[in-house]
């Protein structure tokens, strides 16, 4: 124990207690990265939050937020890290109002503690970002994660109405508003989903509901290949179809999630009234028919088993944007630079042009180099790739965010510099070591 | 503030004599928006073709210390689209072309001073619409729609303009030509998209949008209910919504607005109707077809003095008839009128349209009321004799009032028209000062010069001017490393 942690340990203790301040915390709070902390704080509300922040900025340490934990390994390796803010005691549902279909959450609500608190009045936040019952709201909206539902539903962008939040020298903040129709002032939610806490800390969300689906039904169709998924991913998009979900599974994704085997598969989903999802589902197996293949429908319980399958699944994680209709081309392309690297399995929201591949293991180098090619393959198109989860080694190799364009990055680089001059908030984990 | 002749001379340069407005006549038509109580006119008026020019404009002003004004078609509410400080306005309205269309990725990108109906009429034949509908549609410009986060009667289900903006191209207000986002989503780095839309104006000019298209419905049906009292079609809302479903629209009429257009056109509303209810659902035949059964249900419930479902797009058309000729049926009440675009939570509906009674009772004044009652959007406005001074007065005090009053129930200053002169001022009944604080430096990072459309969107207030500090926690007293 280092004098200095010490110090520090004890004027953290001065504001959130004694109970709330681990020194030297170790297991889960120690990042992938073997970057431990010298404290962890655990505030019971908003205020001491703020007041952590504040000191830590007053005495230049670094503090890295952090909800489940389940990001640790995106964005750069960071270079320090003094104080991480476990915003896990910060759990209360703070007001949910069933008729408005809006609710109000501190950051440490996880996904299935608010899902249960809403299925008794039949509504849901439809986020389902992989394992997102135990991952928390703010390091959804931190990291705007996304799963399948955002075909139907978008992503916490579309659902996060206002915002609480902590700036990097504790003041505590207000943006956006409580009601889902709102534009006074600037859309500062906005600014903050996806900004992984460097801009500041996100304190208490105001979320959009939407009615649980009275039926729902998910069809599988097997397929030859990728092109044969594409096919049908265009049929698909250009309907009148709502589809709550559109996957694109491989044959490793298929064995994976228990499935019978193929080559590739789409599997879609329906949340509506009964007749409704009965005659879309009737629409995707004719639709199917002229494709020579007929659908399966799927158990009640596969989308669990689906989100367990992405959660579990790979040690590193990318995730590839790119346009709709390049999709079954992105999977081909990413099936060849990855051939002979271990566990690859890919999925891919489909109507979005967004394609996850995890991946097993495999030599730093030669993934670096399958990295560089599939940025290359998306770039024409506007595309991206990001890191979502991996080896540090692999993250100090080949940049996790990819490039961004100058004047762009000029802006971001602008809007860090005035929120966050200290560099307190997660400092060189974002674009460009922001 | 005057040009300088040199200033004058640069802009004759970048655009050619037949793109710059100078004289005082034409000037003037430039010196308000639709809200008109808010005129200024601009020392010129600039009306590029190309984002080159756009570029050169923003560069050449800034050097010269001229604020900078955009304007699309002009027919905000706002008091946005103004010149209050005078200097250059920029008008896009010869920047208006479809540029792509890519319905495989249902995406199209367009100039911003292309009409926003325009749109949806270029890629309707093969199955697609821009969802964004405010009413102004048929003449108000996309950029201007991005610029004001514009909403419509059918954001209830389909959100507003930001939902739809995938990418800008964007002059900022330090001259530098950016695209941000793009056909692709999840773009690394901060969303700046997300952030400029509705910024209006104030980070710089948009020069190009990209939007997401969305499928047409394979079905849309539309119902009108009407009710006793406006209270009664209140608490209807929040039944329908309740029960499960989200309309494509759910739009209110009250007494003076049925009164007013049954006296004209003559849209068949039932006389002695306190409130009219328009529920429009969209989506797959099946979904459409249950759903407008339960809604027109719920209607009767809720003793409903008529309901009808319209069978076929012509009836739907006579349904909606009333509804969007309801702004101009006002002429027949009034002269003059204030509108107000408060937001309540949808549950407050019934107690804001009590209170609202009070208060035309209390000021002595008319207000009608024509709104997105799905999402608590109030529209009402506020009649008055515009030839008797002290009766504007006593209509802007009741104007406040009713909007302090949707304040306090927790809602918003504005829904969908936007800020700009008008509102900002409002700012801080909704926002802290270190909400305000924020805001305000959040601007200058985009516009540090601070040029851009000055005086809209923030207050003149101590929060939103340099050097000011927002209260910081209060740390134990010798709390120390």
């Amino acid at each position: 124990m280092s004098v200095t942690t010490r110090a520090l340990a004890d004027a953290l203790m001065s504001i959130v207690g004694a109970a709330a301040v681990r020194e030297h915390p170790g297991g889960e709070l120690v990042g992938a990265d073997g970057r431990a902390p010298q404290v962890a704080v655990r505030p019971r509300d908003l205020g001491e939050a703020a007041r952590v922040v504040a000191f830590a900025h007053d005495e230049k340490l670094t503090v890295v937020p952090r909800g489940a934990g389940r990001a640790q390994t995106l964005g750069f390796v960071p270079g320090r890290v003094d104080v991480v803010l476990d915003l896990g005691d910060l759990d209360a549902i703070v007001e949910h109002n069933p008729e408005d279909m809006t609710a109000t959450v501190q950051a440490g609500v996880t996904g299935g503690a608010l899902a249960a608190r809403l299925a008794a009045h039949r509504q849901a936040l439809p986020l389902d970002p992989p394992g997102w019952g135990s991952r928390t709201m703010g390091g959804i909206a931190a990291t705007a994660a996304s799963g399948p539902l955002r075909t139907r539903y978008g992503t916490m962008r579309d659902l996060l109405l206002g915002v609480r939040f902590i700036q990097a020298d504790g003041v505590l903040t207000w943006g956006g508003a409580r009601v889902v129709k709102s534009v006074t002032g600037y859309d500062i939610p906005k600014l903050l989903v996806g900004s992984l806490g460097t801009l500041a800390v996100l304190g208490e969300l105001t979320v959009r509901l939407h009615p649980l689906p009275e039926a729902e039904a998910t069809s599988l169709v097997a397929l030859a290949n990728f092109d044969a998924a594409q096919e049908l991913i265009a049929r698909l998009v250009d309907s009148t179809l709502q589809p709550s979900r559109l996957e694109l599974l491989d044959a490793a994704a298929l064995v994976a999630s228990s499935l019978p085997r193929a080559a590739a598969a789409i599997i879609v989903s329906f949340g509506s009234v009964e007749a409704a999802v009965r005659a879309q589902q009737a629409a995707v197996t004719a639709e199917a028919s002229r494709m020579r293949t007929r659908p399966e429908t799927m158990g009640p319980g596969f989308w669990r088993t689906y989100d367990r399958m992405l959660a579990e699944t790979g040690t590193t994680r990318l995730a590839i944007s790119t346009l709709s209709s390049r999709v079954g081309a992105t999977a081909t392309e990413a099936a060849a630079a990855l051939a002979g690297t271990p566990g690859v399995v890919m999925t891919a929201a489909a109507a979005l042009g967004v394609v996850r591949i995890a991946i097993g293991g495999g030599d730093t180098a030669a993934l670096a180099a399958a990295i560089e090619r599939l940025r290359g393959f998306v770039a024409g198109d506007g595309g991206s790739l990001v890191i979502e989860r991996g080896p540090a080694a692999l993250r100090a190799r080949i940049d996790p965010w990819g490039s961004v364009p100058a004047p762009s990055l000029h802006l971001m680089r602008a809007l860090k510099q005035e929120f966050d001059p200290e560099r307190t908030l997660n400092p060189g984990r974002f674009v460009a070591g922001l | 503030m005057a040009l300088t002749p040199e200033v004058v001379a640069e802009l004759m340069r970048i655009v050619g004599p037949g793109g710059l407005v100078l004289t005082a006549e034409g000037r003037m038509v430039y010196e308000c928006d639709m809200h008109t109580f808010y005129k200024g006119a601009p020392d010129a008026v600039v009306l590029p073709a190309r984002t080159e020019q756009v570029q050169e404009i923003v560069r050449m002003c800034r050097a010269a210390h001229v604020p900078i004004v955009p304007r699309g078609s002009g027919t905000g509410l706002i008091g946005g689209a103004m010149a209050p400080h005078g200097g250059v306005m920029v008008g896009m309205n010869r920047m208006a072309a479809v540029l792509e269309v890519d319905l495989p990725n249902r995406t199209a990108t367009v100039q911003p001073g292309l009409i926003n109906l325009w749109l949806s009429n270029a890629v309707r034949e093969p199955g697609w619409f821009f969802a964004p509908d405010p009413s102004s549609q048929m003449v108000s410009s996309i950029g201007g729609n991005v610029s004001t986060n514009a909403g419509g009667p059918h954001c209830l289900k389909y959100g507003i303009t930001t939902n739809h903006v995938l990418g800008l191209e964007m002059v900022t207000g330090s001259g530098d030509l950016v695209r941000l986002g793009g056909k692709t989503v999840d773009r690394p780095g901060y969303d700046l998209t997300g952030i400029a839309v509705g910024s209006e104006g104030t980070f710089g000019l948009v020069t190009a949008v990209t939007v997401r298209l969305t499928h047409l419905p394979e079905a849309v049906k539309t119902a009108l209910a009407s009710f006793r009292t406006v209270v009664d079609a209140s608490e209807t809302v929040s039944a329908i919504i309740a029960s499960g479903m989200i309309p494509a629209a759910l739009e209110m009429l009250d007494e003076a607005i049925i009164k007013a257009i049954n006296a004209g056109t003559g849209a068949g509303y039932p006389e002695g109707a306190g409130a009219v209810l328009l529920i429009e659902l969209d989506g797959p035949r099946a979904e459409v077809e249950v759903q407008a059964e339960r809604a027109a249900a719920i209607c009767r419930q809720r003793g409903a003095l008529s309901v009808s479902v319209a069978r076929d797009d012509a009836e739907r058309a006579l349904l909606w008839k009333g509804r969007k000729e309801a702004a101009g049926a006002v002429g027949r009440l009034t002269a003059s009128y204030l509108l107000q675009d408060a937001v309540v939570p949808r549950s407050r509906l019934p107690q804001i349209m009590r209170e609202m009674v009070a208060i035309g009772e209390r000021y002595g004044l008319l207000i009608a009321n024509v709104f997105h009652a799905g999402d608590g959007n109030l529209h009402p406005m506020i009649c008055y004799d515009d030839r008797r001074p002290e009766e504007l007065e006593r209509a802007k005090e009741a104007n406040e009032e009713l909007l302090r009053a949707c304040i306090a129930l927790g809602g918003s200053v504005t829904g969908e028209h936007g800020n700009g002169l008008d509102k900002g001022k409002n700012l801080p009944l909704q926002y802290a000062d270190a909400d305000l604080n924020f805001m305000y430096r959040l601007r200058g990072v985009f516009d540090p010069d601070r040029m851009m459309n000055p005086g809209k969107l923030l207050p003149s207030h101590p929060a939103c001017g340099e050097g000011f500090r927002p209260q910081r926690p209060v740390l134990p007293a010798g709390t120390w490393v």
